[in-house]
């Protein structure tokens, strides 16, 4: 069993110019920014399971990021 | 070279791997103003590294592939350590050095490569860890500052040997007790931003990497100074959070924490006056809004 993250679409607020969790993620290509939705998506297969992301998106009281089980 | 050379055939299009043919398609490649904010919208130049997770030297190496000016003409030149790691991923030309050697094997390139393209631009950049920039490579360093080889030497100071287990290391700071030091470090940090300064580095600038657009400014002043004026030098701290004791979605905290006010890595940046005319020059669009500002 692996850690991945999760976006929860109705909180993310990419479209208002967040790019936290993209900005600080550790790996490269994984968190990308959705152009037609307008948030941030998690390639899973990329996907450490670090918890950075979820770290600095609740920092910002966001938290529209989660670690799921998969 | 562009975008171009790295076109793929059309017959061969189907069979080359999705990564390389993203690469072609989304690449930033010849893009003018490259910085941080692509990262997300664009393929980046690294991929799938085999860092551990939550790596801090990681995100440092996504801001640094992501604002080199022009990747397609950089060289870099890495040297044996975690980043080595890295080098087998990365979309830009890489050469792996001897441990210590790093510097060394810049300067011959960066002159070969005046002598065969002498109407190009090509910039070369050094990425080394500290053991390899300041214990093993101190003589090789300094040398090529002495010299006035034209290159960017950036040095990703985790303050210990990681990739061995813990071992002291020169930028280690006074007292602190590794895996592998039971005893302490017995002497201060090495202040190699101020040996940089006084050896004759242009640009040094001394800092960590939770601030992406200062990384940014960084990275591109100083290999814009060493096309033109002389070395220059950037230190950057990506804390091993495994032989510091911290949990993987530790080490954003851990940077934060150690560049406050008077803390060993705040931020500081010497220009040299020549550096400095040199930058007006390249960024005159940005001093003319800021004094625009002032005046207002």
């Amino acid at each position: 069993m692996y850690a991945v993250a999760e976006v929860i679409d109705d909180l993310c607020v990419a479209n208002k110019g967040c790019r936290l969790c993209i900005m600080y993620c550790p790996e490269a290509n994984t968190i990308l920014f959705d152009k037609e939705k307008k948030v941030a998506v998690v390639v899973e297969p990329r996907c450490k399971g670090c918890e950075l992301c979820v770290v600095v998106c609740s920092a910002a009281k966001h938290n529209a990021i989660e670690l799921v089980h998969r | 070279m562009s975008k171009e050379k790295i076109k793929i055939n059309q017959e061969f299009y189907d069979i080359m791997p999705l990564e390389y043919r993203e690469l072609v398609e989304e690449g930033t490649y010849g893009k003018e103003n490259r910085g941080w904010k692509d990262v997300g919208e664009s393929k980046e130049l690294i991929e799938e590294h085999s860092l551990c997770a939550g790596c801090p030297e990681s995100i440092a190496f996504r801001y640094v592939l992501a604002c080199l000016p022009a990747p397609e003409d950089t060289i870099m030149v890495g040297s044996t350590g975690c980043t080595s790691l890295v080098f087998p991923h990365v979309a830009v030309h890489n050469i792996h050095s001897l441990f210590g050697n790093q510097n060394a094997v810049a300067s011959g390139l960066k002159r070969a490569l005046s002598f065969r393209f002498p109407d190009k631009i090509k910039d070369v950049v050094v990425l080394a860890g500290d053991g390899a920039t300041v214990d093993i490579g101190l003589d090789m360093t300094l040398q090529s500052w002495f010299r006035q080889e034209k290159f960017t030497t950036i040095c990703f100071d985790n303050e210990l040997y990681a990739n061995t287990g813990g071992q002291s290391s020169g930028l280690m700071q006074k007292g602190f007790v590794a895996k592998m030091a039971p005893a302490g470090k017995k002497f201060d940090k090495v202040p190699l931003p101020e040996i940089a300064k006084s050896s004759g580095c242009h640009y040094v600038v001394k800092m960590t990497v939770s601030k992406p657009n200062r990384v940014e400014k960084a990275i591109r002043e100083a290999i814009l100074v060493a096309r033109e004026i002389g070395p220059t030098y950037i230190q950057l701290y990506t804390p091993c959070i495994l032989e510091i004791g911290k949990q993987m979605m530790e080490g954003l905290q851990e940077m934060r924490d150690s560049e406050g006010p008077n803390k060993r890595f705040e931020f500081e940046e010497y220009v040299s006056d020549e550096a400095r005319a040199y930058l007006d020059t390249v960024n005159p669009k940005k001093k003319k809004r800021k004094k625009a500002i002032v005046t207002k």
